[in-house]
């Protein structure tokens, strides 16, 4: 176990997968559920959300340095082992989620199944559907590297961007990174970052569910978050400006208080 | 002893403008086919054609050809449109398809027909190479890299099985799924046409092919690294409890043969339209898409050696003539210094066939047929006549 700031890190066999586990804060649990490029550390945003929740930072199996099952082979795998974490770490139901990108994704496709688990759910530039407008960016047809500055606005100018993506990597973090890239390949490779069911299924979705996206999100097309927003019923939109796709990094502070607003509203 | 001999090109499409490519950083998967024009095709093809057909006719025991996608440098985007094509045009000598892409088949039952089809109308002259594609090909096709080996692995299975099985049976796997397995069309050969698996990278490659008895050829490799390639081979065949002989070595080699070493040497430059200056050269992303290379074989001698030796990275380091001639990737010279330097590789690799990359890049038809004739007349049966050096050679290490 690793103790800094205000969470610990800890490598834990939940749910039948050996895990690498952040988790911060006290307070009712908020599950955090990340994107396909994996989750770099403890950000900023959670240490922000851990001043007001129990922060739950998995990263998902197959991602960073948590075993990879080889029965998990699709998005939906995923999501229904994320309801056995929540079950076997006995959160309390129904609990807050955020999910970014690919996580927003997961968190969607339980929702559309299952309306106990989540009391109100969080899109952060959600994958799970063909834009009608622009084109997802193309991970596997770019470097690594490119990916991280795709990501963000101003990449240079973003401190978890410079600490964690624009720096020469060690052997193990390009080692890391292509791990998870090959985890996000068997997931998403094709249809690429979509399902061809999910657009049917959201009209499905009872729980309450705000969408989040930077404006100039170059991996996500804003005009996903407006399908999101159509096909949910009673869901709302916040657009932060000069951001990319990472609005948990590049804009943590207004990221953490949209999410706020939202989660503690009656 | 060298029982057999083949000749290969790539087909390349030469018209490509190089220029653009450098400019790109790349010449394949994305470089833009605007600057493909089909009546150039057509004129290249007919010669390659030509010289593939004299190949077969004038001493070669066969010709190997292969597949690539979305990519100037080969011009055979499907391996069995152009082996059924020689299967009626040649009369003799084996079409060696080194070979078909298995894991881009979502029905590869297609290929079981396709290569019975071929067999058939050869009449038995197919040996059936298959093949796991570069990287960049898993893009093209959008087959998720992540399954390349177990799609080749299954698709591979499914083929012999349906060759050896009388069918009708059910086929349910992790990747390919029938209900009824029942091919009308089966090979001439039985059990089936001889398989052998190409290679230059990896050592899962060699290992299954050894694990299957399959030979092994292993593809211009830097002649350094053929002794890890072929013990690696031999140790797996003694766990299976054979021992390998030359008829699991295969060894293709850029060769190129004029009358004078000095012409010879002047052509062989014609390979660097392909190495060096050009040969994949593709972002390494593209080359190694996700999960396309283990972790064993990524971090292992070869493919560094072979990362660095190919030029992948655009502005990488290009490998310099003299030294693709001093590691054997090139062989130039008239006959009788080809005839020695190729005695060296078979010294060490003791091989039984050899596949001659004869022809490339911008080299004219009547260099490239003068170049065929000198092969078939003097340094095949040179070749054919040399016992390998026993003290030397790889006899020596064969059961230590």
């Amino acid at each position: 176990m690793t103790t800094a700031g205000n969470y610990t890190e800890t490598f834990v066999e939940v749910a039948d997968v050996q895990l690498q586990l952040r988790q911060g804060g006290t307070g009712e649990p908020l599950l955090v559920l990340h994107g396909e490029l994996g989750v770099p550390g403890w950000l900023r945003a959670y240490e922000l959300l851990a001043e007001h929740f129990t922060v739950y930072v998995p990263s998902l199996p197959g991602f960073d340095q948590s075993a990879r099952p080889d029965w998990i082979i699709s998005v939906r795998d995923l999501a229904a082992w994320v309801t056995w974490f929540v079950r076997d770490l006995q959160l309390p139901q129904p609990l807050n989620v955020i999910g970014c990108s690919m996580g927003g994704w997961i968190a969607a496709e339980i929702a559309t199944c299952n309306a106990a688990l989540f009391k109100k759910m969080v899109l952060v530039g959600a994958a799970g559907l063909k834009p009608e407008v622009g084109e997802v960016w193309d991970y596997f047809v770019h470097a690594p590297r490119e990916a991280f500055m795709q990501a963000f606005y101003d990449p240079e100018h973003i401190p978890e961007y410079v600490r964690y993506y624009g720096k020469p990597w060690t052997p193990e973090e390009e080692l890391q990174v292509e791990s998870n890239r090959e985890m996000a390949s068997r997931l998403l490779w094709k249809p690429y970052m979509r399902s061809h069911t999910l657009p049917a299924l959201l009209r499905g979705i009872a729980t309450p569910t705000l969408l989040v996206w930077g404006r100039e999100d170059a991996i996500m097309p804003l005009n996903v978050c407006q399908l999101y927003e159509h096909a949910i019923p009673g869901a709302t939109a916040k657009t932060l400006d000069r951001c990319g796709h990472m609005p948990e990094m590049e804009k943590p502070a207004e990221f953490v208080q949209i999410v706020l607003d939202f989660l503690t509203a009656p | 002893m060298v029982k057999e001999v083949y000749f290969f090109t790539e087909m390349g499409y030469t018209a490509y403008p190089q220029d653009q490519a450098r400019q790109h950083g790349y010449n394949n998967l994305m470089f833009p086919n605007e600057h493909f024009s089909p009546e150039r095709a057509q004129e290249l093809y007919s010669m390659y054609f030509d010289e593939l057909q004299y190949c077969s006719e004038s001493g070669f025991d066969g010709v190997m050809i292969n597949e690539h996608h979305n990519n100037p440098l080969c011009m055979m985007p499907s391996v069995n449109v152009i082996g059924s094509i020689l299967s009626r045009i040649t009369k003799k000598g084996r079409i060696v398809f080194l070979g078909n892409v298995l894991p881009i088949h979502d029905n590869p039952l297609r290929v079981a027909e396709e290569i019975a089809m071929i067999d058939i109308l050869s009449g038995g002259r197919v040996v059936c190479g298959f093949v796991r594609g570069i990287g960049q090909e898993s893009i093209a096709t959008n087959t998720n890299p992540v399954y390349n080996r177990e799609r080749f692995d299954e698709a591979h299975n499914l083929i012999v099985k349906a060759w050896t099985t009388p069918g009708p049976f059910r086929w349910e796997g992790r990747h390919y799924d029938y209900r009824v397995v029942n091919p009308w069309v089966k090979p001439l050969q039985k059990p089936h046409p001889p398989i052998w698996i190409p290679g230059v990278a990896s050592p899962e490659s060699v290992r299954w092919a050894a694990e299957h008895r399959y030979p092994y050829i292993a593809l211009a490799p830097p002649l350094d690294l053929i002794e890890e390639i072929y013990d690696l081979y031999d140790q797996v065949a003694e766990a299976q409890g054979y021992t390998a002989t030359a008829e699991q070595r295969g060894y293709a080699i850029r060769v190129s043969v004029a009358d004078t070493d000095e012409q010879a040497y002047e052509e062989g430059r014609n390979f660097y339209w392909q190495l060096g200056t050009s040969f994949g050269v593709a972002p390494r992303h593209w080359q190694a898409p996700p999960g396309y290379i283990s972790r064993e074989a990524s971090q292992g001698q070869r493919q560094q050696r072979r990362t660095a030796a190919a030029n992948v990275t655009p502005g990488g380091p290009v490998l310099d003539y003299e030294q693709a001639q001093a590691t054997y990737q090139i062989v130039t010279g008239n006959p009788d210094t080809v005839i020695e330097k190729l005695k060296h590789i078979i010294d060490l690799v003791d091989p039984g066939y050899m596949i001659f990359w004869g022809r490339e890049g911008p080299m004219s038809h009547k260099v490239a047929m003068r170049a065929i004739d000198l092969m078939t007349k003097e340094v095949i049966p040179a070749v054919k006549a040399y016992q390998a050096d026993r003290v030397k050679g790889r006899q020596s290490r064969v059961g230590r």
